[in-house]
């Protein structure tokens, strides 16, 4: 999914802008619900690390994008969450991770279904397709559906069917 | 407090080194410098931090040491350790030098 | 044993080619201490006191001659000539230097041996019994499943960045010589009463500064299951788990606070929803083709008896006592396991030359032995050794310091490296373990004393286990002076139990003394065989506490 870059942050307490798509924080979210969702714009939630986005409930479903925070590169939550979204709750917006992440990690975000990166380095497609280039093969499976080591063992075993 | 000596490891080969503005990184205690109280910080602060940048070594911190006959004795067990090398290995390390 | 398939060992090539490049990128200055810190611990590499040290994966313990060769071979290459190994069954090299590791990694990769994740805040190498495959009371190989969720857990995208590092131990019988109740997650390999094998799941055990031991969050996992409920208890823990105190990271932490019943419903829901999704965790066929990989050797049709082994026993007084400490019944009759001692007296406890490494590698060639096993208490275990070829062995191992005749004894110290080698610790465990050993070095009061368990850690993180010897002792640092804490009563076995502390430490020069009069209290006071385990149980820290302090 290609990120869409024209979303606006804006913070706790300070005035939505007229138009366009924005970003709030959860407590925004729940506070001003109604008035968020009736600004006919795509929507986008922040969440912080300690946020599960069960948190959000079924209005999960009306947000274009979905912002995960990470504090520091040791925070791993943000995995998780983005997997819940994927999985549990069939989220099929945008996911996009922001704060503090080695260039090693996107890897690891991007098949756990997260699109896109807000980071002090920009982070591309191809950026991410040269990480995960150096270990070529996965051994478990994710949200990115992508085959493991094991699936190319049993294709193996397998003849195709002619 | 007591005098005090700069101290890292060296980003690649990761052996204790100790600093001397006159020689730059050494390797054994006695030709560190002893730096007095107020000046350590500074050093830490200058030296120390440059050469983590120019990627000399890493983990640098100074300790307290005393002198007792012109010799630099650590106050703490564990930089006695790091001088000299493992107590339970006499043959590796700086002691076997 | 497992053996890599052309996936693997890319995977592994990979994996050091690319640390070759982040090693490169550090150099170059394109990576800070800072970027470059967690993507070395991922490849096992610490800065210690004195040098880098490289902690190299052995998954379950388990390695072949060649590797054990290699192992040799790389100490002496690249290292001053010796390992360390480890509680967790691992191999540590204390000398390394950062522009060759990434050639380190490919030498090992050569032999299909790697160091991921034996840092960080990751799966770490999964350890098991060091007798699977030959202990007479096993109900399957535990490292079938073990070598199943190394695959799983290697570079898992949602675990590779957990609130704290996350071990795992599995156990293939009833006896836990895989000391499972104090891991993370612990797993014992279990009958129900349809005769169905599966698995009997713990979790939050582990030692530290807030040592658990664990619960019960499965009572039976079916095989099919156990990937799902593994990857769910993860899960859990990474949601939930502290992030905020280093110190309360581990999902032991997180299983006291919200106790065991809350754990074990957070588990079963996160498992019922991979179940349903259908996601399929652990193809039938995967598990098949590992667990091949596992199949016991061609055993020879021996009998009981070795005329040869009964022999040698009668007319050799130092091998007898070897075969009564280090020799253990093997299923197949005709056969031994066999524990080689890396604690000789007045030794490092676990370590081992490259010379010692390359002979062992030797010997497993003469003796026609597959496999080395590294346990948790810092020994080796060749598991298949015909009874009639002990004696030659034993010969050959004691021409080599490897035929100490102390498994189980007092003198059998595990003990971590301590102040001479760690950047983390506050006092040294080596020389405390010598000086022990060489207290207690007669063999005929060390039979007499029996089964006794010393550990060492110099510092609160534990390495040694001191909280499950019998003896545990932790050194910190009081005023700047080295100084010992004695604990008394813990277990690692099927009978855990946590140490407890007897009272204020004791000095380097009064520690020795003061274990001695520990052991003497226990030889006063003991009924029949007892062990000082056991006695302790009974009576209590009282008469230790009087016989130690009260002055």
């Amino acid at each position: 999914m290609p990120a869409d870059r024209a979303y606006v942050a804006v913070a706790d307490g300070e005035p939505l802008p007229a138009d366009g798509p924005v970003i709030v924080s959860l407590k925004r979210f729940q506070a001003e619900r109604d008035l968020l969702l009736a600004r006919g714009e795509k929507l986008g939630l922040r969440l912080d690390a300690s946020e599960s986005p069960e948190q959000i409930g079924a209005d999960v479903h009306k947000l274009a994008l979905i912002v995960l925070h990470v504090p520091y590169f040791r925070d791993g939550r943000a995995y998780s969450w983005a997997r819940l979204l994927r999985t549990r709750l069939g989220y099929k917006g945008e996911i996009r991770v922001s704060g503090h992440v080695l260039r090693d990690q996107v890897a690891f975000f991007a098949r756990v279904g997260v699109d896109s990166f807000d980071l002090p380095r920009p982070v591309s497609e191809g950026d991410v397709a040269a990480v995960q280039a150096e270990i070529s093969q996965v051994y478990q499976h994710s949200v990115d559906g992508r085959e493991t080591i094991w699936d190319l063992r049993a294709r193996r075993r397998q003849p195709p069917a002619s | 407090m007591m005098p005090q000596v700069l101290t890292a490891n060296r980003l690649s080969v990761g052996e204790v080194v100790y600093w001397n503005a006159a020689k730059g990184w050494v390797r054994h205690l006695h030709e560190a410098e002893v730096l007095a109280d107020d000046k350590a910080e500074d050093v830490l602060k200058g030296a120390g931090v440059r050469s983590v940048q120019e990627r000399q070594v890493v983990g640098v911190y100074l300790f307290e040491v005393r002198v007792k006959d012109g010799s630099i004795v650590p106050v703490k067990t564990r930089e006695t350790i790091r001088a000299a090398g493992p107590s339970a290995r006499r043959d590796l390390g700086k002691q076997a030098d | 044993m497992y053996r890599y398939d052309e996936f693997d060992a890319l995977f592994v090539r990979e994996r050091a080619e690319q640390f070759r490049g982040q090693v490169a990128r550090r150099l170059a200055g394109e990576l800070t201490e800072d970027e470059f810190k967690p993507l070395r611990l991922m490849n096992g590499l610490y800065l210690q006191l004195h040098s880098y040290m490289l902690r190299i994966a052995i998954p379950y313990g388990t390695l072949s001659a060649r590797q054990l060769r290699k192992l040799g071979y790389i100490a002496r290459k690249y290292d001053r000539g010796y390992g360390h190994f480890t509680t967790r069954q691992n191999l540590q090299l204390h000398w390394s230097q950062l522009p060759q590791v990434p050639d380190m990694l490919v030498d090992l990769a050569e032999v299909e041996m790697h160091c991921l994740q034996t840092s960080g805040n990751c799966v770490r190498n999964i350890s098991a019994d060091h007798f699977a495959g030959a202990a007479d009371d096993e109900i399957e190989d535990p490292r079938i499943l073990s070598e199943i969720l190394r695959q799983w857990s290697t570079l898992h995208p949602e675990f590779s960045f957990l609130p704290r590092k996350f071990k795992i131990a599995v156990s293939g019988s009833a006896a836990d010589r895989a000391a499972i109740m104090v891991h993370d997650i612990g797993i014992q390999i279990v009958r129900n009463n349809q005769g169905e094998t599966g698995y009997r799941v713990f979790v939050g055990g582990g030692l530290g500064r807030t040592p658990f031991i664990g619960h019960e969050v499965g009572s039976f996992v079916a095989k099919a299951d156990i990937l799902a409920f593994v990857e769910a208890i993860m899960r859990v823990y990474n949601e939930s788990g502290r992030r905020d105190n280093i110190h309360k990271a581990r999902i032991k932490i997180l299983v006291h606070q919200i106790g065991a019943d809350e754990m074990r419903k957070r588990v079963e829901r996160e498992f019922e929803e991979i179940r349903q999704s259908g996601a399929l965790q652990l193809p039938e066929q995967e598990m098949q083709r590992i667990a091949a990989y596992f199949r016991p050797p061609d055993f020879e049709g021996l009998s009981h008896i070795s005329p040869e082994f009964e022999h040698a026993q009668k007319t050799d007084v130092a091998f007898a006592n070897w075969v009564k400490t280090n020799v253990h019944p093997h299923r197949m009759p005709g056969y031994a396991i066999a524990t080689i001692s890396l604690k000789p007296i007045g030794q490092t406890p676990g370590d081992c030359s490259s010379d010692q490494m390359e002979a062992l590698a030797d010997l497993m060639d003469e003796f026609g032995q597959p496999e080395i096993r590294v346990t948790h208490e810092q020994n080796l275990v060749l598991p298949h050794l015909r009874k009639r070829d002990l004696f030659a062995l034993w010969r050959k191992l004691d021409a080599l310091e490897l035929g100490t005749a102390n498994h189980g004894l007092v003198t059998d110290i595990i003990s971590c490296p301590g102040l001479d080698y760690c950047d983390l610790a506050n006092a040294r465990s080596i020389n405390i373990a010598q000086e022990i050993a060489r207290r207690f070095a007669d063999l005929q009061r060390q039979h007499d004393l029996g089964e006794l368990k010393i550990k060492i850690s110099g510092c609160i993180n534990a390495c040694g286990h001191h909280h499950v010897g019998h003896i545990g002792i932790l050194g910190v640092d009081r005023k700047g002076v080295e100084n010992y804490q004695i604990l008394l009563g813990g277990s690692g076995a099927e009978d855990a139990s946590l140490g407890e502390i007897l009272g204020p430490g004791f000095d380097s020069e009064g520690i020795a003394d003061a274990v001695e009069n520990v052991v003497a209290t226990y030889t006063q006071l003991r009924h029949g065989g007892e062990r000082l385990l056991d006695t302790y149980r009974r009576v209590g820290p009282a008469p230790f506490k009087e016989r130690l302090y009260a002055r």
